[in-house]
């Protein structure tokens, strides 16, 4: 019985103790500088070099890009941007690679639709998608360093 | 409202009746949508949570609308469940324990019906819920819910035996089986109430009396970590609301009747805090009791079915034997 | 005549005990279980096979999913076998950085363990109080790789991220915090009569069965086998900490039970020593080629993950893809044992057996 009685203690103990759950949704969590979230996308610093949809492990990114107006200029202009966030699993290799910062991760988190076809995002909707963009981007630890080749 | 009973039955009385049961009913209803409220609340508290604070003001409303979305629901019957007993099992279940609160004096004069065998009424009823537990288990046709029922079965039947003799401590001692006169036997003052010299009998009855609710740590009929839900597995709607709202009145049920027998009732604290009317004392001890309960709720895990047969057979039973035999040498001893 | 009958029930795949999508088949005599057979695979990705067409960096937020309770574990067996390959160098602070992850993580993994547990036991408020402190830890986690399940923070040759600013100190501040909390857990259950009623002696069995069901971990030193890879065959910096390897000779759900709880104060033992030998600062990646590409061959490491010995098997043709990779998961073996533990219990032991070996079905059907 003594066993039970220790146990009953505790839970007396606790029921006057400070409450730790969240009021989310009604007030939004703050989330981590480095959570990574929804990404946003940025077309004008975009070089179409297709690495981000080369390195992602679900291949959710696609895009295709078009010549360029100014005929000066080689670097193509970014055409489709689309990122299927069913089967993106955020795991920022895409942001990691990307040498001109054009997708950035940001601090967004709430993808719940009623509907799959919701989860596509075109370029227009990730443009848009501004809000709480991480600030530390520019970390990659897989490019600092040269060497053995 | 005793004298009722004694004249012939007119329309008039016959609607007295009504109304009173209506009421009584009301009061219940409103009793269980607190009680789950109360019991949320206190176990959210205890776990570091709030508890349900969304519907209403601090979620008083909660519970109602747990019940309207069970209203709203869809009846299912599974295919090859056995329809008459399915549709039975839920009332089975829940008209006995309503039926008991008849016999719970609240205080002296507030007594549904002053039956002077209203221990063994209480008793008699009660059990049979029982039936109505093990025929939802067996008619819903699904293996947990048989398993859930079995277990319902074998439980009751084994604690509803030790829970009984403890109580006779109670009656050797007030010479009565009137719940009333029970509490007239106990004095003022919490040192004259039934407790203190029938300990070893309220502990047995509280164990049994938990293991009779289906409450932690007893609850294996319904055990959902490993039986699912156990005997109501299959129910949904308004049928399940009924099994909940059975359990949830035998809660109230119990709590008054742990509070009639042991804790003295109506009768205060000390004999000082006499000006105190006597339904604030008995709604105080009861829900001191209903408080309790949810604690241990909170607490402890649940026990095996073998382990649970043992402790009734070989621990409660022997117990509140020696309880009724200690008693008696007593009583007769210093008589 | 009276004519009794086997029941044939189906545990699973949707069971709140099971922990995810696991099916046992049990038989049934009353409530005594004749046979038991589990059935796996409801949770099967192929992760190993889809790994031969990826990369070594794109297969390590697929490792995150294997065992979702524990992901810092599977990161690092995934980029110690490639490191293991190639011979890097890993800097000395990834080293201290990706150790405390781990220890955290195993701290994590246990009071997940501990509050399902109990929970499935039938206790209710250990399950929250075990996640409420779970919470802290997926909150540093979350300051430290920015996700708070899935982390992909290890990569091969380091960690991707340093750790920002005052979070050692947070870290540090938490040692004590917990050591006070699993005091408050023994008490709460530790010494409960019912639950040691519901554990003590169940689901029993020896060394030399456990051994030759392969089994590791806590279900392994339970038996009073004392195998611990953080000691017996040291990775990362494990040798450089003082800290015991629980052992327990009775072999049933109350041995695991005390010595997961006393590993969770061992892995608070480690941090503590983690935060106090790590150097202030220094590189966290090893200088590694642009194209990992481990030289041909195979490599075998096993490591120490929550649940037992995490192995990971390589084998490179030279590629930047693995020509094949095989994980020993050790939920998947632990869970070998379950049919011949299960005969002759009663069904209330199935619960606490099963969730007395630790198993995470995301590793069990990988």
């Amino acid at each position: 019985m003594k066993g039970i009685a220790k146990g009953l203690g505790v839970t007396l103990k606790n029921l006057t103790r400070k409450k730790v759950t969240y009021a989310y949704p009604d007030e939004p969590i703050e989330m981590p500088d480095r959570f990574r979230g929804v990404q946003h996308f940025i077309p004008e610093k975009c070089i179409v070099c297709n690495q981000c949809a080369v390195v992602c492990p679900t291949q959710c990114i696609s895009l295709t890009g078009k010549p360029n107006p100014d005929p000066t200029k080689k670097v193509k202009l970014i055409d489709t941007f689309d990122i299927n966030f069913e089967i993106c699993i955020l795991c920022d290799l895409c942001t990691e690679v990307c040498p001109t910062e054009a997708i950035v991760m940001t601090h967004n988190f709430e993808l719940a639709s009623y509907s799959r076809d919701e989860l596509f995002m075109d370029k227009e909707w990730l443009q848009a998608n501004n809000k709480k963009v991480r600030k530390e981007n520019l970390v990659k630890p897989s490019r600092v360093k040269k060497g053995v080749k | 409202m005793t004298n009722w009973f004694e004249g012939s039955l007119t329309w008039g009385i016959f609607a007295m009746f009504a109304i009173w049961v209506i009421v009584l009913l009301l009061i219940v209803l409103g009793f269980v949508t607190y009680a789950i409220y109360y019991e949320r609340k206190v176990i959210g508290w205890m776990q570091g949570r709030y508890g349900p604070n969304r519907v209403g003001p601090f979620g008083l409303l909660q519970t109602v609308a747990d019940i309207l979305k069970l209203l709203m629901k869809e009846d299912t019957i599974p295919a090859k469940a056995d329809r008459v007993l399915f549709k039975l099992a839920p009332v089975i279940a829940f008209v006995p324990s309503f039926a008991v609160l008849a016999v719970i004096p609240y205080t002296e004069t507030l007594v549904f019906a002053n039956l002077n065998v209203g221990l063994l009424y209480f008793a008699a009823l009660s059990s049979i819920s029982t039936i109505g537990i093990l025929l939802g288990g067996w008619a819903s046709n699904n293996k947990y819910a048989l398993l859930g029922g079995m277990r319902s079965g074998a439980q009751m039947i084994s604690y509803e035996i030790p829970l009984i003799i403890s109580v006779a401590g109670v009656i050797l001692m007030s010479g009565s089986l009137n719940l009333g006169d029970i509490v007239k036997a106990q004095g003022n003052g919490f040192w004259q109430w039934n407790f203190i010299p029938q300990i070893i009998g309220f502990s047995v009855f509280i164990v049994a009396s938990i293991a009779e609710l289906n409450r932690t740590p007893f609850d294996l009929p319904e055990a959902e970590s490993e039986l699912v839900a156990g005997y109501h597995v299959e129910y949904s709607g308004f049928r399940f609301a009924f099994f909940m709202l059975a359990e949830y009145v035998y809660v109230y049920a119990i709590a008054s009747l742990t509070t009639v027998l042991f804790l003295g009732g109506w009768k205060p604290l000390f004999p000082f805090l006499d000006f105190i009317p006597g339904i604030i004392w008995f709604i105080i001890k009861f829900l001191f009791v209903v408080f309790c309960l949810f604690w241990l709720r909170a607490t402890l895990p649940r026990m095996r079915i073998d382990q649970l047969m043992g402790l009734g057979w070989k621990v409660l039973l022997p117990l509140s034997l020696a309880n009724l035999f200690i008693t008696a040498v007593v009583m007769e001893w210093f008589r | 005549m009276a004519r009794t009958e086997e029941l044939l029930l189906n545990v699973g795949p949707q069971h709140p005990s099971t922990h995810g999508v696991f099916r046992l088949i049990v038989k049934l005599d009353g409530e005594v279980i004749t046979h038991a057979e589990p059935v796996m695979g409801y949770l099967h990705r192929g992760t190993e096979k889809l790994a031969e067409e990826l990369t070594y960096t794109q297969i390590i937020p697929y490792t995150d999913r294997m065992d979702y309770v524990s992901a810092m574990t599977n990161n690092y067996i995934l980029c110690h076998a490639v490191e293991t390959m190639m011979g890097i160098e890993v800097p000395e602070r990834a080293e201290y950085l990706r150790v405390i992850a781990m220890e955290l993580q195993r701290i994590a993994s246990h009071l997940v363990w501990w509050g399902t547990y109990l929970l499935d036991i039938g206790a209710m408020s250990p399950f929250l109080y075990a996640f409420r402190e779970r919470e802290m830890i997926i909150n540093l986690f979350n300051e430290l790789c920015g996700a708070r399940l899935t982390y992909f923070y290890m990569r091969v040759g380091g960690v991707k991220w340093d750790a920002p600013e005052g979070w050692l100190d947070k870290v540090r501040n938490f040692i004590p915090y917990m050591r006070e909390k699993l005091e408050e857990y023994d008490q709460l259950v530790s010494g409960n009569e019912i639950f040691l009623s519901r554990v003590k002696g169940i689901g029993k069995y020896d060394a030399e069965t456990a051994i030759a069901y392969g089994l590791s971990g806590a279900n392994l030193r339970c038996t009073g086998v004392k195998r611990d890879l953080r000691k017996d065959q040291p990775y990362s910096i494990y040798d450089r900490f003082t800290f015991d390897v629980p052992v327990r000779e009775e072999g049933d759900c109350y041995a695991r039970y005390l010595i997961r709880m006393e590993e969770m104060r061992q892995s608070l033992n480690i941090l503590e020593q983690a935060l106090e030998q790590m150097p202030d600062d220094g590189d966290i990646m090893a200088k590694i080629p642009r194209v990992i590409r481990p030289p041909e061959g195979e490599a075998y490491v096993g490591i120490e993950s929550p649940r037992g010995e995490i192995g990971c098997y390589l084998i490179s043709r030279n590629k930047p893809q693995p020509y094949r990779l095989k994980f020993r998961r050790p939920s998947f073996f632990n869970l070998q044992i379950l049919p011949e533990l299960l005969k002759g219990e009663s069904m209330t032991n199935l619960i606490a057996i099963l969730g007395g070996i630790d198993i995470v079905v995301g590793e069990v059907d990988c």
